[in-house]
């Protein structure tokens, strides 16, 4: 076994690793440039190990192609959760675990003190007290163990929150968490919750189901907690070349693609006095600096900002104008109108002759707004516009599409 | 506070499962892993649970005099709801769709359960760029009541007598055997997957759109045949894939692979020149969303087939090229 562990002490190299075997269903052993080959061969095995039957496997004539394959509309857990329940961790930390929920299991109150000598007599281990004061604190952070001090002296005592209890206890919240658990917005931490109930999501799937989303689940907590705080935030990528060239930046808010399945940080760079998406799945890490005291002021110009953002573009300041006609069968085709309707946006969209519909968007990127366009094909009498690069680009590919599909041939 | 933690981790999970059984043996020991590990846990876990000569294990099983292992702890393990999950539980309460699993009295309680902690995220941190503006209305109280009864109806697969409406707007009614509850962040809407039935007999693998739903009755009758999910997704696949090209240009690969992720795939070749073709597997019902999707990545996607869905393809094109040329020669 040479060494391998089916756990890991960091998340985000793993993070890297599944992305490319997740999104990247076509590349081979030699393709993957980081580190040695030794250090994808042990990747592999962890995946494989982790991912069972959602691993594929296809020949072509580079190699081996290994990815990670889903139908994600059909599966109640996202298999990627299982990365999550991967964490490696010492002897005394699963030993300290099962001892000190132990001791304190009937409800008693004791001293650091305390603890050590139970620890002592009944499992006949003993601990450094150090060893045991950090685990009680960290296990206070996270809501196991409450404490409190009487005089000089803490006192610990277990957490009475079961999760049972509490599933039972409010009737349908299991149904909400099963539900939940594979939502975006941290379904892992729901997850959790079933995983400690011993229970699965059995009633729901989801449809447009990113589930590589998760993986930047592990992220997004900093980035919160620098937005409540109103602090600057300097991003750390995966590419040690391309790290973020912009120093630190104001966050605004998570952005999520439901179309692309990207998801962003949108935030504000003081050095060139604009805003800007940043993917998340490029970011390695997170770097929380001082509080920026013109947050709020930033904050309103994003608002405004905001309602010019088709996607997630946003530009130095400059609204573009676009205007498309469609050609709708009013009478057969209703459901094109309201899709229309739904999707536009800020655009608005007017009739202008019988079965003719003009929309008009202003936004700060008309590239962004015209892929949209692009899934109307078939319907779309005109474009014109401010920005002529983006149109032109529109009509060159229709040319090339018409061609491409043997243009004018039965 | 992390979920990354090994409080969660799989390792501790089994242990956990090993620590509460009446009688531990080494060969429930390897079932439970079998049943909770990953797929070599087995080689991993087995020489930390159980006792070993050189202390090398966990310490957490000792054997008896009669060679019996016994778990070292007094009671079996509990799990307690951590800070990190009844954090993520408060801000979930702020979710509208949280009053279609708890009743208001019982929301009002678990807040109050809740009322000093502190919640994950808000709403507010996040937003969805391109979800639909006409979701479901979750806080209507007929799609609240439609939603319950459904939803008892999955866990009990109770033949359901439903009345809604068609995209169409044509009313509909019939039995129906629900089988999974269906969620689209994008249509911001919650679907049925159910099998329609005809004279007692399964008929049709069909979605209903709970919110064009008029009405639900329960008929207290279950379906003598048992009812596979898997064969519900079965039937609604494909006969044949869809393959498409994907040439390099303006990062349509990597575009293409984000985008399609949900989708199962295969890819088939990815010649020197940069240019890959996939095979995907998609509902046939949700064909046409499948044919805007990919028309909308413009001439750096081909498809290549199957031949009627690359003729549906090269329709809509040849009658956009031929809408911007007449609408030019005017």
């Amino acid at each position: 076994m040479g060494g391998f562990s089916e756990l890991i002490k960091n998340f985000d190299k793993t993070r890297d690793y599944i992305r490319d075997f997740f999104i990247y269903g076509f590349k081979v052993r030699n393709d993957f440039d980081r580190k040695s080959l030794r250090t994808y061969d042990d990747e592999k095995r962890r995946i494989e190990s982790w991912f069972g039957d959602y691993v594929k496997y296809d020949r072509s004539e580079r190699g081996q192609k290994v990815s990670i394959n889903v139908d994600s509309g059909s599966i109640s857990e996202n298999p990627l959760y299982q990365a999550y329940r991967s964490k490696s961790f010492t002897d005394n930390d699963i030993k300290l675990h099962f001892f000190i929920i132990d001791v304190l299991y009937n409800g008693e109150t004791l001293t650091l003190k305390e603890i050590i000598e139970e620890t002592d007599k009944n499992y006949n281990q003993i601990f450094d007290v150090q060893t045991i004061r950090n685990k009680l604190k960290e296990y206070v952070q996270e809501g196991i163990v409450i404490t409190e001090k009487k005089g000089k002296t803490a006192y610990f005592r277990l957490s009475t929150d079961r999760v049972n209890e509490c599933l039972h206890n409010y009737e349908g919240l299991t149904d909400a968490v099963k539900f939940f658990s594979e939502t975006q917005e941290f379904g892992i931490v729901g997850n959790s919750i079933l995983e400690s109930a011993r229970l699965k999501n059995d009633l729901f799937v989801m449809k447009h189901n990113y589930i590589v989303h998760t993986l930047e689940d592990i992220i997004i907590p900093e980035i919160i907690s620098a937005i409540e705080q109103k602090k600057y935030i300097s991003l750390i990528s995966f590419k040690v070349n391309k790290a973020n060239n912009f120093g630190y930046i104001v966050p605004m808010k998570i952005f999520s693609s439901l179309q692309t399945g990207r998801r962003y940080i949108v935030g504000y760079i003081p050095t060139i006095n604009c805003f800007h998406s940043f993917r998340l799945d490029f970011i390695r890490t997170i770097k929380t600096g001082n509080i920026c005291e013109k947050y709020d002021i930033i904050y309103e110009k994003f608002s405004q900002d905001l309602n010019y953002c088709f996607g997630v573009s946003f530009s130095s300041g400059k609204i573009e104008t676009t205007v498309i006609t469609f050609c709708i069968d009013e009478k057969h085709e209703k459901f094109v109108i309201d899709r229309l309707k739904r999707e536009k946006g800020n655009g608005v969209l007017e009739k202008t002759d019988d079965n003719l519909f003009r929309l008009t968007v202003k936004a700060c990127d008309s590239f962004a707004v015209m892929q949209w366009v692009k899934s109307f094909t078939g319907r779309i009498v005109s474009v014109t516009g401010d920005n002529k690069q983006a149109i032109k680009r529109f009509y060159s590919d229709i040319n090339k599409m018409y061609n491409m599909y043997g243009g004018g041939e039965k | 506070m992390n979920i990354f933690h090994e409080m969660y981790s799989t390792y501790f999970r089994i242990s956990s499962e090993v620590l509460k059984l009446p009688n531990i043996t080494e060969k429930n020991i390897h079932q439970i892993i079998d049943k909770y590990g990953f797929r070599d846990s087995v080689l991993f876990l087995p020489q930390k649970l159980i006792p070993q000569n050189d202390g090398s294990d966990w310490g957490l099983l000792k054997r008896n005099s009669d060679g019996k292992l016994v778990s070292v702890i007094k009671n079996k393990p509990v799990e307690i709801l951590t800070e990190i999950q009844k954090r993520w539980l408060k801000s979930k309460l702020d979710d509208p769709k949280i009053k279609l699993f708890l009743e208001n009295d019982t929301l009002v309680s678990l807040k109050k359960h809740l009322e000093n902690v502190k919640p994950f995220y808000s709403r507010e941190h996040f937003r969805y760029t391109d979800q639909f503006n006409d979701g479901d209305n979750f806080s209507d109280e007929l799609y609240q009541k439609n939603f319950r009864k459904i939803l008892m109806a999955v866990k009990s697969q109770e033949i359901l007598e439903i009345t809604f409406f068609s995209g169409n707007g044509k009313k509909i009614s019939g039995k129906y055997i629900p089988l999974k509850i269906q969620y689209s962040a994008k249509n911001d809407r919650f679907r049925l997957f159910c099998f329609s039935l005809k004279d007692g007999e399964i008929f049709h693998s069909g979605v209903i759109n709970i919110g064009r739903i008029e009405q639900v009755c329960n008929t207290s009758e279950h379906h003598e045949k048992n009812i596979s999910t898997n064969e519900y997704f079965q039937k609604r696949k494909c006969r044949e894939p869809v393959t498409v090209c994907i040439s390099d240009e303006r990062n349509a690969t990597e575009r293409f692979f984000m985008e399609f992720a949900p989708y199962e795939k295969s890819t088939l070749s990815d010649s020197d020149n940069g240019k890959c073709v996939v095979k995907i597997w998609y509902d046939y019902q949700e064909e046409t969303e499948l044919l805007i999707r990919l028309l909308s990545f413009g001439p750096v996607i081909e498809i290549l087939s199957p031949p009627e869905f690359r003729r549906q393809a090269k329709k809509r094109i040849t009658r956009q090229y031929d809408l911007l040329n007449k609408n030019r020669r005017q």
